[in-house]
């Protein structure tokens, strides 16, 4: 049986280099899809996401209308060649483990309660996987909900920290998430401060969890200021989004 | 973008922001005015969500019977009861729908009403409705129809005299534009600055400016 | 009482202003007759995959993958690999694609890129063979429709000559009567750059790569696809409609012509 290797070596840095707080690069674009209402890109790390909003839209089937608030819907889907062995396109259980999970990280940022009798879907494409990608996945949903115009109460921002090598690190990509010895994905909305997503896996002494609930928490700031300069850089040119008109003061 | 807060203290405000204790909250993307008279948000992108007595350009896309299904760029599909058209006495034995209107005619309506669990009802009563049989169609976003509308039909009207062109503008982001060729591709030039209006720039200026206006049809010489 | 989006609805004015335009050579979006809309090709876009490829057309817009793995092969062609081409009509693509089962564009959409890469013979199966009636390797392309803008056949399948063009396996052998990966990567055995085009026939015009509105509103589409040499290997039409013979051969002849060109556009993507 084959020794486990060490993931974070005598200098602290990983695999890839990062040290136990460092983001992997992230990249983000909003728009690139032309049909969908909102559409964003996303690359964290070697993964390759792409998160589409249709809606408010019909409801289909009819029977699942909601009378006073929007149905919402999230399809975290995995692309054949996103991962090493290729991946049957049907729907396995994870995905739609995962899809649940998703909508219900989103949806509390959603005013629903605006779009009665209407459906706002999320789709998750991952074109390619290496880690964190439901958490990149929401990053990129929250963009695309902006750019959808659709009203919230707040954007959505997700990251995941973890334990490996008996350390709290950020960020797990796909190695470390395999064989570290615990992964806790955590979302939440940065202004309001609510947390909408956290999945705990592996087991944590109170202390360790609460370094690496923490770190999760500072990681997704940084992730949010990310998402704001996407979103900045698409529609206000990088220019400040309020003005003072007519002598009144900001 | 949303969560933001857009300013503190004692304002009057508009939609699409939220008091929160004594912050202004953005509860979409947009641009926000904060003035004397109040906070505004001015959403930039943003579904069509029909409102009674709004004027849209629909299209008819089925007619199962009773009426017509219009698609009216919405998440809600319109309905046009064929007893509005054809009047009170209407009766699928007596009266063909096809001879009023067909799957893929265009028309101007008006949202009637709007209840609860059930789709908007339309009616082309009123003057400039009805059926639209010529022009090209435009498609923009409906958050930014108003600016094309201008206080009071102001920008509209001086669209529609410096180019000497028809226009049609549906609330729900749908323009029906009929006119001379380089009239009706001024026009779509000029919606085209106005959904990618810059902050701050002086769009009125800027259109009149591009159509060459200055001088209004009708003015003294 | 409310309907489903189910098919796009070209209004009336805008079928008669499309018709119009053509009737003097143009179309819609200013393009002419024999125009196709600008092609990219972006090759290596997912590095775990063994080849892809990212094309657009226009706005539509395809994301395409090859998976390599070894595998029992048919028992009635035991030296043969296996190559499986698939294509998904994601639901994000268009507000007229729904998530479940393939809808009936969506499995002939696969059926005819499927067929498309068969019937060229562009990939040698031949030489996938690693141990008769035992092993061989299965080379799987998948094809991702990401946004739709009509004309889903030729992106489609460019994408995925442009993605099997890239791609790089493992060697395997055979050692000790074992089946082994060496560290040594090779490409597919591939030889040849088919190139479809298809063409709608639009009243009495023929518009070469239909966009959505132009797809709505055809009466018959056709699809030709030609070899490096400029013989035609594939061709199919479609739509409950004719092509006069005349049509047919104009159809190939535009097919062979413009086939020169993107070929160079695809192969100079998979350099």
């Amino acid at each position: 049986m084959e020794a486990k290797r060490r993931l974070i070596d005598d200098n602290g840095l990983r695999l890839d280099g990062r040290k136990w707080n460092e983001l992997r690069p992230i990249k983000m674009e909003v728009g690139n899809l032309k049909n969908a209402d909102g559409s964003a890109y996303i690359e964290f790390g070697k993964n390759k996401i792409v998160a589409a909003v249709y809606g408010p839209r019909e409801v289909h089937p009819k029977h699942e209308v909601i009378a006073d608030r929007a149905l919402v819907r999230a399809r975290y889907h995995m692309a054949p060649f996103s991962v090493d062995e290729r991946k049957n396109p049907a729907p396995s259980r994870r995905e739609i483990k995962i899809s649940k999970v998703i909508k219900e990280a989103l949806e509390p940022a959603i005013i629903v309660t605006d779009y009665p009798r209407t459906a706002i879907e999320v789709f998750v494409e991952i074109l390619q996987s290496d880690g964190g990608s439901r958490c990149a996945g929401i990053d990129a949903a929250s963009l695309a909900l902006a750019d959808a115009g659709i009203n919230m109460r707040d954007m959505v921002v997700g990251v995941s920290a973890g334990i490996i090598d008996d350390q709290v690190v950020l960020d797990l990509d796909d190695s470390e998430d395999k064989e570290g010895s615990g992964d806790m994905p955590v979302a939440f909305l940065p202004n309001l401060n609510q947390v909408t997503l956290l999945q705990v896996d592996g087991i944590y002494t109170r202390e360790k969890f609460q370094k690496a609930f923490e770190l999760a928490i500072e990681g997704g700031r940084r992730v949010y200021e990310m998402q704001r300069k996407a979103l900045n850089d698409k529609f206000f040119g990088g220019a400040p989004q309020v003005v003072a008109a007519e002598g009144g003061e900001a | 973008m949303p969560g933001d807060v857009i300013a503190s203290g004692d304002f009057r405000y508009g939609s699409y922001i939220e008091k929160r204790g004594d912050q202004y909250v953005a509860l979409r993307l947009g641009l926000a005015e904060v003035s004397s008279d109040g906070i505004r948000l001015n959403p930039l992108t943003g579904p069509y969500l029909p409102r009674v007595e709004d004027q849209v350009v629909g299209k008819v896309i089925d007619a199962p019977g009773f009426g017509w299904v219009v698609d009216i760029n919405s998440c809600f599909t319109g309905y046009l009861p064929a007893s509005f058209v054809f009047g009170r006495d209407f009766s699928p034995a007596t009266h063909d729908l096809s001879t009023k209107f067909v799957v893929g005619d265009i028309m101007g309506a008006r949202i009637e009403s709007f209840e609860r669990a059930r789709d908007p009802q339309l009616s082309i009563r009123g003057p400039g409705l009805g059926k639209i049989t010529s022009g090209v169609i435009i498609k923009m976003s409906p958050t930014r129809v108003p600016r094309l509308i201008g206080k009071r039909g102001y920008m509209v009207n001086m669209v529609s005299s410096l180019t000497n062109c028809d226009l049609k503008v549906g609330q729900n982001g749908v323009v029906v534009v009929a006119g001379p060729e380089e009239g009706v591709a001024k026009v779509a030039q000029v919606i085209s600055m106005i959904e990618n209006e810059a902050q701050g720039a002086d769009l009125t200026r800027n259109v009149q400016d591009f159509l060459g206006g200055g001088e209004q049809v009708g003015s003294q010489a | 009482m409310s309907l489903m989006k189910k098919n796009y609805v070209v209004e009336s004015i805008r079928r008669a202003q499309i018709i119009s335009l053509l009737s003097q050579g143009k179309r819609v979006d200013g393009r002419s007759l024999g125009d196709m809309r600008p092609l990219t090709i972006k090759t290596g876009v997912i590095q775990k995959a063994n080849g892809s490829s990212m094309v657009s057309l226009g706005d539509t817009q395809i994301v395409a993958g090859v998976k390599v793995a070894t595998g029992t092969p048919f028992p009635d062609t035991p030296d043969k690999g296996l190559l499986v081409v698939n294509a998904e009509l994601l639901p994000l693509s268009s507000p007229y694609a729904e998530a479940g089962p393939p809808s009936p564009e969506a499995v002939e959409l696969a059926r005819v890129v499927d067929r498309g890469i068969r019937e060229s013979e562009m990939v040698d199966v031949s030489a996938l063979c690693i141990t008769p009636g035992k092993t061989v390797y299965t080379v799987f392309v998948d094809v991702n429709i990401m946004n739709v803008d009509g004309n889903l056949f030729d992106a489609a399948s460019y994408a995925v000559v442009a993605a099997l063009r890239t791609a790089k396996m493992t060697k395997y052998v055979v050692e000790n009567d074992k089946v082994t990966a060496t560290t040594e990567r090779m490409p597919l055995p591939v030889s040849k750059t088919p190139v479809s085009l298809t063409i709608a026939r639009i009243g009495d015009a023929l518009v070469v790569d239909p966009n959505a509105e132009e797809e709505a509103s055809m009466d018959a589409r056709i699809t030709i696809a030609t070899e490096d040499d400029g013989n035609v290997c594939a061709g199919q039409k479609g739509e409950a409609s004719f092509f006069t013979p005349e049509q047919v051969l104009q159809a190939v002849d535009t097919s062979i012509r413009l086939g020169k060109e993107i070929r160079k556009v695809i192969q100079e993507a998979s350099a």
